[in-house]
């Protein structure tokens, strides 16, 4: 092996202080540490960047391993001369466990293996979920599948028009608020379209995001073209004894959100009452009782964010199912559009599913290259797309507002007698 | 019903053997040997056996102190989670030091959230005490926390973010950098609780937005102010004319000949006008790059939010559409993403969320008091740019106006 | 159609495309585009069969992905060279 070659990186360098974690101690570290090449010259060409503000990397076409389309994002470095070490610096997706719980004997043995394998360097968590695996050449690929395969028993995950690996909020396996079984529900998608996981199937990305309530912690209503989002449809369960111990002051509001700022005593009226955007709870004095008119409750969950110890969910509990949200790239940004209120959540989720290939197969045929599904329903139209598409009634569930234009679309069948008129008739009432 | 535990495959316990893919993976039999579709590890192996037990039967939280958890099931069980700011750019070792403490405290179990915060879960108070007090005083050896503690409640989140200058090849700012530098003016709001309600920090690199951060509090975007430049000389030499041409969603490109040095040359030429910087082009052609010193810079969006809570979801809003690029700390910035929070932190409700704010006194109103000039960018000149037009006499008359 | 027929419809197209307009790689559109009234759901899992027989290959374009025949046209790494070995 050649000498290691360092380089200054003044600009870089003052990111090493401050409170917050430092990536360039970090590196730097690591770098010193196992002599390693790759991660100066990651560093070098950064100060580069830093230094004419512009990226020193280009795109390559390569997408994966033998038989996938996706998993790969393929890096070079136009500054090969000076930082040959990152000339090819691609990156590996990894499709992360559910609710990115782990146990240290499954990260250590990763990390080993991109010791061996890669730069060392790696996200902990890509945006969409994965972990990613930073910096590697052409030649390691396969060998890093092998790897992963075989000894960590873990598959890659998606990228290019592939179906994107799909994530979930932690469910039910610490929040209180989870209406389903986020996790098994992630799990079970991604094992039943493992191949829309790895080979090219669509016009374009496509995600899926599970989030067990309406806080919605993994953003599914803003990122996934399909968001299934957990709600329920009974009353909110209510213990009056703890309601009353926060009114009382004996429990902290907001479960103690708000600790470091002095906002004054707990005032039910004005924190939960008067906030309430439906207005159907009720705070009786008297009584000293809460009241909620849950017909009318709009499920948003401010009065059991504010008291965690005191209102939950119902425990009649399934999923709307939204489609449609993207960032701005093309026709600007769009969140995801209710299209089913309600949904059974039972494994194995057959309703969900079906639902999920009727969209596809429409989008496949239908959708134009580069266009996402949110932006094929607002081409084609919601209430088409609702009754014609996927074949389900069209409810005020899935608007905001009834349109305030009258150009309604009419079809044929719907008009007496049809489009095809008789000019001779016509011309019988109106003489030319 | 006392259920079995489910403990990680042992698999993980063997070491790693860096010779075994090389015994296995055969060039010219690629199928030999080859798994695929097999997915991620299943999550129940993962799951701390007080987690596995309690599943579903969570009853409620309580927050210590800001990044300090306490969970209690209706078993009567109770589980403690100290959440921990990471920079999600990282290296193995740091992974590796996250290990170690989840092996100390934590019988080897550990946690991300969506936000690039790792969790430690403990079932003791006298682990927790120790396991906190272990964290703070991991630095790096310039000072800086391994493992801030912090993330909850209403304090700033960690910021979620891209991989700029790091790593990708159409980015119009860095990524890490900015955030590190952010992070560090806003530390104390990271490890406090002390806002009017939570304020998530979102930062993407270029508008492509693979970090989607259309609805957050507040929104680092970087942007391009140039459209590519055009390598006439060599583009027929790198590039696939015809894929060039399909790769441009605006269909903005189209084929030319031209004259470079005596000589005619197969390019390309771009509608400028119709450009949106999306970047596309060079992804497929290299004699198109992007990215341009003077051009580049950033955007900052605010008042999206994700949570159906109080008020539906909703986007980030423009409200300045062009900061040069300053690293490696890029102060202004930095500045106006304090300049907004702090501003927020003094004149908003309990509970109400920055966007909500803003609309609540009036976008207007929130320029004036977060001293941002307005400019014409500001409005929307984008698809269905009307529905963010006034059409209404309600507004009020700030600075904006001037009364003779 | 047969699946081995379509297959070799799919190789034609990407041929044809080739040979007229000098483009070497095509979206799962572009096959769709040329090979009406086929289900794109099955043109998909035939060009992803040529792919594992090594006939075909994917090409990235880093948000969706392109097929193409191996060796023809920008390859994988087209624009950048590999540094010698020192």
């Amino acid at each position: 092996m050649s000498e290691i070659k360092k380089h200054d990186t003044p600009l870089v360098d003052q990111l090493k202080t401050g409170p917050w974690p430092s990536f360039v101690d970090d590196i730097y570290i690591y770098a010193e540490k196992y002599k390693k090449q790759t991660c100066f010259d990651i560093m070098g060409q950064l100060e580069l960047s830093y230094k004419n503000k512009e990226t020193h990397w280009k795109h390559g076409g390569i997408v994966g391993v033998f038989g996938y389309g996706g998993g790969v994002i393929g890096r070079y470095s136009d500054q090969q001369e000076q930082f040959p070490a990152v000339w090819a610096f691609h990156t590996v997706r990894v499709h992360q466990p559910g609710g990115k719980w782990y146990h240290t004997s499954y990260l250590k043995k990763l990390c080993d293996l991109w010791d061996h394998r890669g730069s060392g360097i790696v996200n902990f968590h890509g945006s969409t979920g994965d972990i990613i695996l930073l910096g590697t050449v052409t030649e390691q690929l396969e060998y890093i599948f092998f790897d992963l395969t075989h000894q960590l028993k873990q598959d890659l995950g998606g990228s290019g028009s592939n179906l994107r690996t799909p994530s979930s909020c932690m469910g039910k396996s610490r929040c209180q608020w989870s209406c389903i079984d986020t996790m098994a529900i992630e799990y079970e998608l991604s094992m039943e379209f493992q191949d829309e996981i790895h080979r090219p199937s669509f016009p374009y990305k496509f995600k899926i995001k599970v989030s067990g309530c309406p806080i919605d912690c993994v953003a599914a209503i803003a990122r996934a073209d399909l968001s299934i989002i957990g709600t329920w449809v009974d009353d909110i369960r209510i213990d009056q004894e703890a309601v009353r111990a926060y009114v009382g002051g004996e429990l902290k509001p907001g479960g103690n959100s708000h600790s470091d700022r002095d906002w004054g005593p707990f005032d039910i009226k004005k924190e939960v009452i008067e906030l309430c955007p439906t207005q159907c709870m009720y705070w009786d004095e008297n009584e000293k009782k809460l009241y909620i008119n849950n017909k009318e409750c709009n499920r948003c969950m401010h009065c059991m964010a504010v008291m965690p110890e005191a209102l939950w969910p119902g425990t009649d509990t399934g999923a709307t199912i939204l489609m449609g949200s993207k960032a701005p790239i093309l026709e600007g940004a769009q969140l995801s559009s209710v299209i089913v209120p309600f949904m059974r959540m039972e494994p194995p989720y057959d309703e969900l599913k079906e639902v999920t290939r009727k969209a596809w197969d429409f989008w496949m045929e239908v959708g134009k290259n580069r266009e996402r599904l949110g932006e094929l329903i607002q081409r084609i139209g919601l209430n088409r797309f609702i009754t014609e598409v996927l074949g389900l009634p069209a409810v005020p569930q899935h608007i905001r507002e009834p349109r305030s234009n009258p150009y309604v679309f009419w079809k044929e069948e719907e008009v007496p007698g049809g489009w095809t008129r008789d000019a001779a008739e016509f011309r019988k009432r109106h003489p030319a | 019903m006392e259920e079995k535990v489910v403990m990680p495959d042992p698999i993980y316990s063997e070491p790693y053997d860096p010779t075994l893919a090389e015994k296995l993976y055969n060039p010219a039999k690629p199928m030999e040997n080859r798994i695929t579709d097999i997915g991620p590890p299943h999550y129940s192996q993962f799951l701390p056996p007080i987690i596995q037990k309690n599943y579903g039967k969570w009853k409620s939280h309580l927050i210590l102190q800001a990044g300090v958890m306490k969970y209690t099931s209706e078993t009567g069980d109770v589980v403690y989670v100290v959440r921990c700011g990471t920079p999600r750019l990282e290296t193995t070792d740091y992974i590796r030091e996250i290990c170690e403490i989840a092996d100390k405290y934590c019988d080897g179990y550990v946690r991300w959230t969506t936000r690039n915060n790792v969790e430690f879960h403990v079932t003791s108070e006298e682990k927790l005490k120790a396991l906190m007090e272990d964290l703070k005083n991991r630095k790096h050896p310039n000072g800086s926390y391994k493992f801030p503690i912090g993330g909850t409640g209403a304090g700033v989140s960690n910021i979620v973010h891209t991989q700029g200058w790091i790593h990708c090849h159409t980015p119009a700012t860095d990524a890490s950098g900015v955030v590190k530098a952010v992070l560090d003016e806003l530390f104390e709001y990271f490890g406090s609780q002390k806002l009017p309600a939570k304020t998530r920090l979102a930062l993407a690199c270029c508008l492509n937005m693979c970090g989607a951060v259309h609805c957050s509090d507040i929104a680092i975007l970087g942007i391009h102010r140039k459209p590519p430049l055009i390598e006439d000389d060599r583009l027929e030499y790198v590039c696939e004319i015809p894929l060039v041409i399909a790769s441009c969603p605006l269909g903005a490109i189209r084929p030319a000949t031209v004259e470079v040095g005596g000589q005619k040359r197969k390019t390309v030429r771009i509608n400028l006008e119709r450009c949106m910087f999306c970047g596309n082009c060079y992804t497929m052609c290299p004699a198109l790059p992007l990215s341009d010193g003077e051009g580049d810079g950033i955007a900052i969006l605010v008042g999206g939010k994700i949570s159906n809570r109080i008020s539906p979801p909703k986007f980030s809003k423009l409200v300045i559409p062009y900061i040069p690029n300053e690293p490696p700390r890029w102060p202004t910035t930095v500045q106006w993403v304090k300049k907004i929070l702090e501003t927020y932190a003094k004149y908003a409700k309990k509970y109400e969320r920055l966007g909500d704010w803003a609309e609540r006194i009036g976008w207007e109103r929130f320029f004036e008091l977060c001293e941002i000039p307005f400019t014409d960018k500001c409005i929307d000149d984008y698809r269905l740019a009307y529905d963010t037009y006034r059409t209404s006499m309600h507004f009020k008359f700030t600075s904006h106006i001037e009364i003779k | 159609m047969e699946k081995e027929e379509l297959k070799q419809k799919i190789i034609e197209v990407i041929e044809k495309k080739i040979k007229i307009a000098g483009k070497s790689k095509v979206y799962l559109k572009d096959l769709q585009k040329d090979i009406p009234g086929v289900s794109p759901r099955d043109i998909k899992n035939a060009a992803n069969e040529l792919v594992r027989e090594g006939k075909l290959e994917y090409f990235s374009t880093g948000s969706t992905v392109m097929f193409g025949i191996p060796g023809v046209g920008m390859g994988l790494e087209a624009g950048t060279e590999k540094p010698k070995e020192e």
